[in-house]
């Protein structure tokens, strides 16, 4: 069993600082309650209704109050220079510390393969100019199965390789079967080359790190024997829509406020967030072999959400888990509209849901199971707050049909000479309001105060009007995402997943998709007008405190719209709305990566009668591809059967078209190295006239476009 | 045995004497093709390359008419890159039918058509550093395995869990049990509304 750095800091020490963390949560919720009970008690006792208000108040509450106790404490600890406990601190300014050997692995699974090895050749060169390559090599590990990008894949890997220097140093695995998705996909890789390495770097496919950073990490690791995980603070980069600037300004503001009191009173028993980390290789392997939950997904099975289990399961076997906040160059990109964000909220909930089972899990240590409760709740909350909404719609309506006799509802203030009806929840209000926005007051703060970096956000008065605008967005879109949330939630509990609209493809940047945003959004709007005239029909001065939520609900449609624009995206960075550093002064890597992909782009697409199978196409018609394909298949005996199925797709494939074929019939016969081999010597042996249409339309527009390769790093 | 390629020494005076023109027209087209796939731009090896390997083709199709002289060219090509790229890579002890896979892959890697633009398919006059690039052309997909058991290990997941997961595998296996409690929670909703709002 490892011993965590102990020694770095102190028990009592870091026991103050949790006392501190949860004392401040507990005081901060007591007085809450102290208020919600008194404002219930007005009629002169507590129902049973009023009971549950309650309590779901004190669950929400608490979950306001941890993120508000964290931001403060950033802010204590900012404010007086930075916290001495980081695990960063560890290596000295200009410490040349030798490395070990280290995998930096990108799992991906139909991504867009130029944006996957674009980012590989930036990350790949900004590691050459550290002078420290020759400790790394890369991965791309694929579980894509869509026969386009699996083979785009392959071709853009041997073209990255050639255009750097690459070969020995970046490798492709394509597996055959996704068992396990992605964290069987690491764990695939762990068991063929794991022993080969110290250390790896998780990425995303969308995760940008710079050279500079994966060295401090790795350096870091090597200093602190004890740590087995180290996680950076990705930031949001790239956005282009309204709504991911959005986002990425929120983060890049806020963030630091939250992750330094993160830190603060986490310390090593910090969490995984499943890329942009450093993992120490062998405990990983011993440790982190997830078994199956109890029952079948959603709810049981695989574990989806791995990130907060291994990170658990690391610190339970002694490995300190550390959050490296102050690590810069760690870039990921977020969702570009609200309704991408829901799909991704809907798989992580339903992982983090799943997290339940652990929740009692043996020789978990204690603050592994507040992240995983933390998780759980991020999600929960939301049909907890609808509930907080709907019982308290009850109550009203039930309070106006027999009004407690004796009271107003209303307090008398004096200003300036004028006497002015105060609410009795007024007090409560603006005590949840402090919590939900000072940590936003205070990052726009701190960041007004500090000249260079008001600057790096396009100016104080930028700062100041984006944070605004951030405000209002977010109040907005709060509801919504309480709805979407709620949803999932209660789908996962029946044991069902949720359906979705299939995304348009194809569509240019602002042929906004309103059919999904209708078809999405219809029951967010109904659900906020029914509910709108109800409460005022019940009570308008209780409509007009419900107000920022039905205002959401019902306009939800036009706001994902409208955050989904690109246009809107470029003009509000033109007028300096939610600039970033990033965007203002870009680093070199991420001016690379855009760069490199705007030249991807700009090439000529293939004809669109071909473009759904040009994977396909290149994999049987042109001699390289297929060569690279063909050589990165096992060589494999089949059987007679197999044979004879191969044979009849074969025919079918070069007689009929890919049309008549089946995705995964596509798959089967890409996966079939024999067949590859017969299906190319065929298509060129073939007179024309023997040939599907389909297959003569590819050979004439593939020779009109042979003399520059089409290749997915020039799609 | 057929005399091999020579693209430097075709015969002036070719001309099929069997087969119709379009039909050597469609196979000089499907030959030029097939060399453009390869990158091969050299216009001048190119063709001294399409007139080598349809006089092959025609000299097969004066055996057999009934075959389509498309289908011999490509057949004459193909055949032709797999003894120039056996000849190249002997050393490496390739399966036969992947040699032609190997050396495109070679080919591709060394650069080979950009670089020896009149290298292709030329048997006598092989440039030795192409000769040695093709060679040293290797694609590693991964290095070499050092294989790791990783075993899952049961998570203890503590006696409410476990007794919940229970519960939870005996509901899958019965689902009217569970759509009986789905009705009960909502019934008891609809119950809880009704006495709130009296």
């Amino acid at each position: 069993m490892r011993i965590a750095s102990h020694d770095f800091i102190d028990r009592s020490r870091l026991a103050r600082r949790r006392r501190t963390f949860f004392s401040a949560v507990f005081m901060l919720t007591s007085l809450a309650t102290w208020f919600m009970a008194d404002l219930l008690w007005q009629d002169g006792g507590i129902s049973a209704l009023e009971w549950v208000l309650l309590i779901l108040f004190v669950l929400l509450f608490t979950h306001i109050a941890i993120g508000f106790v964290t931001a403060l404490l950033g802010f204590y600890v900012i404010n007086r220079g930075g916290d001495s406990r980081q695990i960063t601190s560890t290596v000295k300014p200009g410490e040349d510390v030798p490395l070990a050997s280290t995998a930096v692995i990108m799992p991906a699974f139909n991504e867009d393969v130029s944006r996957v090895f674009e980012g590989m050749r930036v990350i790949f060169r900004s590691l050459e100019e550290t002078k420290k390559l020759e400790h790394f090599d890369f991965f791309i590990l694929s579980d894509s199965n869509q026969p386009n990008q699996w083979i785009q894949e392959e071709v853009a890997w041997v073209e990255l390789c050639k255009q750097v220097g690459g070969f020995g140093k970046i490798f492709y695995r394509k597996r055959r079967q996704q068992i396990n998705k992605k964290a069987g996909n690491v764990a695939d890789f762990l068991r063929r080359w794991g022993k080969s390495y110290r250390y790896m770097v998780v990425l995303d496919a969308d995760s940008i790190m710079t050279g500079e950073a994966l060295v401090k990490l790795v350096a870091t690791m090597e200093k602190n024997p004890n740590v087995g995980i180290i996680q950076t603070a990705p930031r949001l980069v790239n956005g282009e829509t309204l709504y991911s600037r959005l986002q990425q300004f929120a983060n890049r503001l806020y963030s630091p406020l939250f992750l330094a009191g993160l830190n603060y009173w986490q310390q090593y028993d910090g969490n995984y967030w499943g890329h942009n980390a450093v993992i120490r290789v062998q405990p990983f392997i011993e440790h982190c072999a997830l078994p199956d939950l109890p029952g079948s997904e959603p709810f049981g099975g695989r574990i989806l959400s791995h990130d907060f289990v291994e990170a658990a399961l690391m610190r339970k076997a002694g490995w300190a888990v550390w959050l490296a906040s102050d690590i810069d160059g760690t870039y990921e990109e977020g969702p570009p509209t609200l309704i991408e964000s829901a799909k991704r909220d809907r798989r992580w909930c339903q992982g983090n849901m799943q997290h339940s089972w652990l929740l009692a899990a043996k020789g978990f240590r204690p603050i592994n199971r507040f992240h995983l409760g933390m998780g759980i709740m991020a999600y929960v909350s939301s049909p907890l707050w609808l509930l907080f909404l709907v019982l308290s719609t009850i109550h009203v309506f039930s309070l106006v049909r027999h009004p407690p006799a004796g009271t107003t509802g209303e307090i008398q203030t004096s200003l300036f000479g004028y006497a002015i009806a105060v609410p009795e929840a007024f007090t409560l209000f603006v005590f949840t309001m402090l919590l939900l926005f000072l940590p936003k007051i205070i990052g726009v703060i701190l960041t007004v105060q500090d000249r260079d970096r008001a600057t790096s956000f396009g100016g104080r008065g930028a700062v100041i009007g984006s944070a605004l605008l951030e405000t209002l967005f977010s109040a907005l879109l709060a509801p919504i995402n309480m709805l979407f949330n709620s949803k999932f939630v209660v789908y996962t509990l029946l044991g069902q997943g949720v359906s979705w609209v299939t995304q348009k493809r194809g569509v240019g940047d602002d042929d906004a998709d309103w059919r999904e945003a209708i078809i999405t959004h219809a029951p967010h709007m109904i659900f906020g007008v029914v509910w709108g005239v109800s409460s005022f029909i019940i009570s308008p001065p209780f409509f007009w405190w419900l107000s920022p939520v039905l205002a959401g609900l019902v306009f939800s449609i036009p706001l994902s719209i409208l955050l989904s624009k690109v246009s809107l995206g470029k003009r509000a960075q033109q007028w300096g709305i939610f600039l970033t550093p990033e965007e203002t002064q870009p680093p070199y890597e991420l001016r690379r990566l855009r760069q490199n992909l705007a030249e991807c782009y700009k090439h000529m697409r293939p004809l669109e009668t071909l473009r759904d199978d040009y994977g396909l196409l290149q994999a049987v018609l042109d001699p390289y591809v297929n060569a690279v394909h063909v050589s990165l298949l096992r060589q494999r005996r089949p059987s007679e059967e197999s044979r004879d199925y191969f044979a009849q797709l074969r025919t079918r494939l070069l007689w009929k078209g890919p049309e008549e074929l089946t995705t995964k019939e596509k798959m089967a016969l890409l996966l079939d190295a024999e067949s590859m081999i017969w299906l190319h010597r065929e298509l060129w042996c073939q007179p024309s006239h023997a040939l599907a249409e389909w297959w003569r339309l590819a050979m004439r527009q593939y020779n009109v476009l042979t003399a520059a390769p089409i290749t997915a790093l020039y799609r | 045995m057929e005399p091999p390629v020579d693209p430097v020494a075709p015969s002036t005076r070719f001309r099929p004497r069997t087969g119709t023109m379009e039909a050597w027209n469609a196979a000089y087209v499907r030959v030029e093709d097939y060399l453009r796939a390869h990158r091969i731009h050299n216009r001048l090896h190119q063709s001294r390359l399409i007139q080598a390997v349809l006089e092959r083709a025609a000299r097969r199709h004066e055996t057999n008419p009934a075959l389509e002289p498309t289908t011999l060219a490509a057949e004459e090509i193909e055949a032709a890159m797999d003894e120039w790229f056996a000849g190249i890579l002997d050393d490496k002890n390739i399966p036969p039918d992947r040699i032609a896979a190997a050396g495109r892959v070679a080919l591709l890697i060394s650069d080979g058509p950009q670089k020896w633009p009149y290298a292709f398919l030329d048997r006598h006059h092989v440039p030795p550093d192409f000769a040695r690039a093709m060679r040293e052309s290797s694609m590693q997909a991964g290095p070499d395995m050092q294989f790791s058991n990783m075993v899952p290990r049961p998570i203890d997941f503590g006696t409410i869990s476990e007794a919940a997961g229970e519960t939870l595998e005996r509901f899958e296996k019965w689902p009217v049990l569970r759509t009986l409690v789905l009705w009960a929670v909502f019934l008891a909703t609809l119950l809880a509304i009704f006495r709130a709002t009296r």
